[in-house]
């Protein structure tokens, strides 16, 4: 499964950080699901889709 | 989670935990279990044999139920172990969200099966009395690994 956490946070100007905080998660859990080390729960994606106003389809697929 | 303990107890029982591992090994291995803390306590089963010669023993009799003197260190060194183990093992993290239980699961179910492995191997080339010596560390190996691959799991994780 690939993600695109990465170019969505460029587009709304987020930080790992500002990320994480939004979620309540560590920086570090972030940075694990940017680079496919950690592939994040239902409740985490739909919380990510709602902060890029975008469908959980368009953050995460499968290769 | 559910079923974790409060961050804040983490520090405190981690010094307990560490500090009285290395004590119950030295009054293990001194021998001073049984003569420190000499108390009367009422034991649920008792079993006890006198040796005669090296082939026989006349057995005097498993009793329960009663009042009997015992060094009463080891109990409460196991106690204090086993408890402070279980709550630093079962603290929550500053921030705990779903990646840090996946690493205290992984770690917990590693721990579990290097800990029956070893006893596996234990039970085919330890014998007789060796091998009490074997169950007793295994009452708190499980906590001390389990410890040990969580920490090191989680510090690979804070430095990513």
């Amino acid at each position: 499964m690939k993600n695109n956490i990465r170019m969505y946070r460029g587009k709304f100007n987020l930080t790992q950080e500002d990320l994480s905080h939004k979620l309540g998660v560590s920086r570090q859990t972030i940075n694990s699901i940017e680079n496919n080390k950690y592939f994040p729960s239902l409740e985490l994606g739909l919380k990510l889709s709602r902060i890029f106003e975008c469908k959980v389809d368009d953050i995460f697929s499968l290769e | 989670m559910k079923y974790l303990f409060n961050n804040k107890w983490k520090g405190i029982s981690g010094w307990v935990f560490y500090v009285s591992i290395p004590i119950g090994i030295y009054l293990l291995f001194t021998d001073q279990f049984e003569s420190l803390m000499r108390i009367k306590v009422f034991s649920l089963f008792f079993y006890d044999t006198i040796f005669i010669t090296s082939q026989t023993e006349n057995i005097i009799g498993s009793t329960g139920f009663r009042w009997i003197e015992n060094g009463f260190l080891d109990e409460i060194l196991t106690f204090i172990i086993i408890v402070s183990g279980i709550i630093h093992s079962f603290c929550k993290e500053k921030i705990e969200d779903e990646l840090i239980s996946k690493i205290r699961m992984d770690s917990l179910v590693m721990s579990l099966y290097i800990n029956y492995g070893v006893l596996i191997f234990f039970n085919f080339f330890v014998y007789g009395l060796s091998y009490f010596y074997v169950m007793v560390f295994h009452l708190f190996t499980i906590l001390i690994l389990f410890n040990l691959i969580f920490r090191y799991k989680l510090n690979i994780h804070y430095k990513s």
